[in-house]
Order: C-alpha cells, then sequence, then structure tokens
C-alpha cells in the first residue's frame, strides 16, 4: 500500500516534470492512442503508459549522459511512441550504434599483420 | 606451415563473413528481375562515425525530402556510442514526414523494395563475433548474374559486394532493413499489422496531417481493418473533427464489436461533444469489453473519470445519431 502510493508518487513527479518540459502528451485525455492498441491487439506491456513516463525521463539522462546536446534531445524523443521510448531506455547502451567501420577494419588488419610478422600466421606472403 | 596457413585462410573467410547463404540467382524470387539499379539514388560521402545521418539522408532525399547529413546528424547521433540507433533512424524519419517502415527479416522484401524504386537502409555488421563493427548502408540494387549487391556505402558511390558477403553481413546485423515512403504510399508486402504499426508511430511523433493521409491509404486498401478506421478516428480527434471521429469509431466497432480501445474513445469523444449520458453508457461497455486485456488500466481510468463528471447544461452536441449497444 505503502509502495503503491510512493509509485504513484513518483509516477506523478516525472509526469509533471514531463508536462512541464512540453513532451509528448496524448492528444486528447483518456484517450487510448493507436500505438497503444496496435500493441495492445498484440497483446504487449499493460504498462506502457507508466513506464514510458519514467523511460522519457530514464533516457533523457541517458543521451545527456553520452553527449547529446541537451536542446535537441526533447525533439529526438518526440519523434518515439511511448512503447519505443521504453524498448530505446531498455537498450541505449547496447543496441548496435551503426558508426564507422573502418576503425575495426583497420584493428584486424593491425592484428592480421602482427601474427603474420611474428610467424603465426602466413598470408601476406607470396607462394 | 600449410595448417597455420589453412588457419590464416579461415580467420579471413570468418571475417568476410561467408555465411551459408545461397547464391542469390538461386535465392532470387521467380518474378523478380535479374537486375535492379536504382542508380538515380542520391549519395552523400560519409565523415567520421556519420554513416547514419548519411545513409538516412539518401532514403530520405530519394523519397522526395530536402534534407542534409549535416542537417540529420544532430536528431540521430550519439557521441558517446560514436554511431546512431536504428529507433533514432526511424524517428528522424517522422520528423521529416515520411513513414519509415521496417521490412521482414528476408531479403524478398527488399527486392520488392527495390522493384518499386525505393532503396533500402541496412545495418551490416562488417566486423566478427567479439569485434562487432556496425555499418549503416543504403542497398540500391543486385545484379543476380554477377552475384553481387549494390551499395551506397562511407565514401563508396556504387559499392560491389558479393551478394553471400553483403546477407552475411546483414544476418549478422540483426537484418534490420528500413525503407521510408511518402505518407499515403503503402509497402510492397506490407500486412495490416506491420504497416498500421508504422502510422501508429508517425502518429505518436505528432505527425497528424502524415499519419492522416497514411490511414487514408490502408482504409483504401484494407476496409475492413478496424484499427486503421480507429486510426483514422483518433487522428480526426486529436484535429478536433468529431463528425469525421464518430464516423470512424463507429466503423471500427462494427467490424469488431469487441474493440475496447474504439468504445473508449468514443465515451471519451461523446464526454468533450456533452453527451454525458450516452459517454457514460459507452464507458461501462468498454470496461466490460477491456477486462483482462492490457487496455483494462487505461479504460478504468476513462470510466472514473466520466462518472466523476457532473452533468452539465450544455446540450450534446452530437443528437440524432445511433450510438451502437
Amino acid at each position: 500500500m505503502q509502495l503503491d502510493s510512493f509509485r504513484r508518487a513518483c509516477v506523478a513527479l516525472v509526469s509533471l516534470g514531463i508536462v512541464s518540459l512540453g513532451l509528448q502528451a496524448p492528444a486528447v485525455a483518456g484517450v487510448v492512442s493507436t500505438a497503444e492498441a496496435v500493441a495492445a491487439a498484440r497483446g504487449e506491456n499493460p504498462r506502457a503508459v507508466v513506464d514510458a513516463a519514467m523511460a522519457r525521463a530514464d533516457v533523457q539522462g541517458k543521451l545527456a549522459e553520452l553527449g547529446v546536446d541537451a536542446a535537441a534531445i526533447e525533439g529526438r524523443l518526440a519523434a518515439l511512441s511511448e512503447q519505443e521510448v521504453a524498448k530505446l531506455a531498455a537498450q541505449i547502451e547496447s543496441a548496435p550504434a551503426g558508426g564507422d567501420a573502418l576503425a575495426v577494419i583497420g584493428i584486424v588488419f593491425v592484428v592480421l599483420i602482427i601474427l603474420e610478422l611474428v610467424g603465426v600466421i602466413d598470408i601476406f606472403k607470396k607462394a | 606451415m600449410i595448417r597455420l596457413r589453412l588457419a590464416g585462410v579461415a580467420l579471413a573467410a570468418l571475417l568476410a563473413g561467408c555465411a551459408a547463404s545461397p547464391p542469390l540467382r538461386d535465392g532470387l524470387p521467380a518474378a523478380a528481375p535479374r537486375a535492379i539499379a536504382l542508380d538515380g539514388t542520391p549519395f552523400f560521402p560519409q565523415e567520421d562515425f556519420q554513416c547514419g545521418p548519411a545513409a538516412l539522408a539518401t532514403l530520405l532525399v530519394a523519397s522526395g525530402v530536402d534534407v542534409t547529413p549535416e542537417a540529420l546528424a544532430p536528431e540521430v547521433f550519439i557521441p558517446g556510442r560514436k554511431g546512431s540507433l536504428s529507433l533514432e533512424l526511424i524517428g528522424a524519419a517522422r520528423r521529416h514526414g515520411r513513414l519509415p517502415y521496417v521490412l521482414a527479416t528476408t531479403a524478398d522484401e527488399m527486392v520488392a523494395e527495390l522493384e518499386s524504386g525505393r532503396p533500402v537502409l541496412v545495418l551490416q555488421n562488417l566486423g566478427a563475433g567479439p569485434l562487432p563493427a556496425w555499418h549503416y548502408a543504403v542497398l540500391i540494387g543486385y545484379d543476380a548474374e554477377r552475384n553481387v549487391a549494390l551499395l551506397r556505402s562511407g565514401s563508396e558511390q556504387r559499392l560491389e559486394m558479393k551478394w553471400q558477403r553483403f546477407a552475411g553481413t546483414w544476418h549478422r546485423g540483426g537484418r534490420f532493413a528500413l525503407t521510408t515512403l511518402p505518407p499515403g504510399e503503402i509497402p510492397a508486402h506490407a500486412t495490416p499489422a506491420r504497416y498500421l504499426e508504422a502510422v501508429a508511430g508517425l502518429e505518436a511523433a505528432g505527425q497528424r496531417q502524415a499519419a492522416s493521409a497514411a490511414y487514408d491509404a490502408a482504409i483504401a486498401r484494407w476496409p475492413e481493418e478496424p484499427l486503421a478506421w480507429l486510426g483514422r478516428a483518433n487522428v480526426a480527434l486529436a484535429a478536433g473533427d468529431r463528425e469525421v471521429a464518430a464516423d470512424a469509431y463507429l466503423r471500427a466497432i462494427e467490424l469488431e464489436p469487441g474493440n475496447a480501445a474504439a468504445r473508449n474513445n468514443l465515451a471519451e469523444l461523446l464526454l468533450g461533444a456533452g453527451c454525458l449520458e450516452e459517454s457514460r453508457r459507452q464507458v461501462e461497455r468498454a470496461a466490460v469489453l477491456a477486462a483482462g486485456t492490457t487496455l483494462e488500466a487505461a479504460v478504468a481510468e476513462s470510466r472514473a473519470r466520466i462518472r466523476a463528471t457532473r452533468a452539465s447544461v450544455s446540450r450534446c452536441a452530437l443528437e440524432g445519431r445511433d450510438w451502437p449497444d
């Protein structure tokens, strides 16, 4: 019971923060969004809305930690549905971040050259 | 020495990603063209770590948006990860009024999109095992006879990659493939569920007009799909168009009498229109339908609020209609 009211207080606080930041709020209060209905049709995440309110604040902090310009974060998160923000919160540090492959290919090349030089492999020499 | 040489070759093969996928001509759908090259696709050579913005710009410009990788970088790039996440590429596409659509994890859908003239953004893992190297590129075609994939990739305007190597790197990248469409266009192999999920995301991003056009297209293609009508209704209600919204909710309920979301939202619409009595009746029905489903909590909240609303003196703005039982 106490936990429940604590949880509610947390949610209220976070929600207030989000609303005051002008982040995505339901267009009409009480309306089940199409994204929610689509998720429900698949039998997904019953507490999506409550969790997403927390997730939004969570992702916001993580993006700032990872060097994203604070002014840009709001707009970036506003482009995602509640379900997607929750997903992002869970994956932000682990999901594949497509970047520059050349660095890693360079490392592999260096490793191959070292192996070649110390005589473990022999793939660069001509027959 | 020979054994070591073999080990080296095996290592090189592993790094090259020679997975056990067949040559392209064996895997190509029978009706597909033997070769496609979308040579008109724009090209943005990537800067350091910026293959996400470059690949996304390639897609967006190809679908008619005026944008550059430099403009997209602040919308998708994460400095601490030295890269971009696919979810954020999806978000950025929405911000520019396009419908991002994640393709199924088979190459057939990529081929079908290319056939429709749409390039496909792919996530590749160019590394292996403990040394992954995540990279976004854009598939612009293939040639079955020469067994190659054609890519806009990094600083290469036209990279030809052996099909098996392409398929292997894509497989290790988690088979993520994305197209972006002008709202109203429907992907070649779209299913109602996946298409409407994509449109609901566009709606959630606040792109009401684009979402509305996409729901209209869905209704034209799948007129019996209740979620398409629910989407149209939600967009109309958010825009303040109660008549259109009411018609669409009624159609959704007619098609799927057990749809708790449509009932709940109809009750909210009626409440907003001052039709308290009917709103109460509908939300009670919604609560019964939602019991035990994932929407139970959301509907309970509406019900509590509607029950607590006092009758007002204003008249119901939606008189003269028949509401569903």
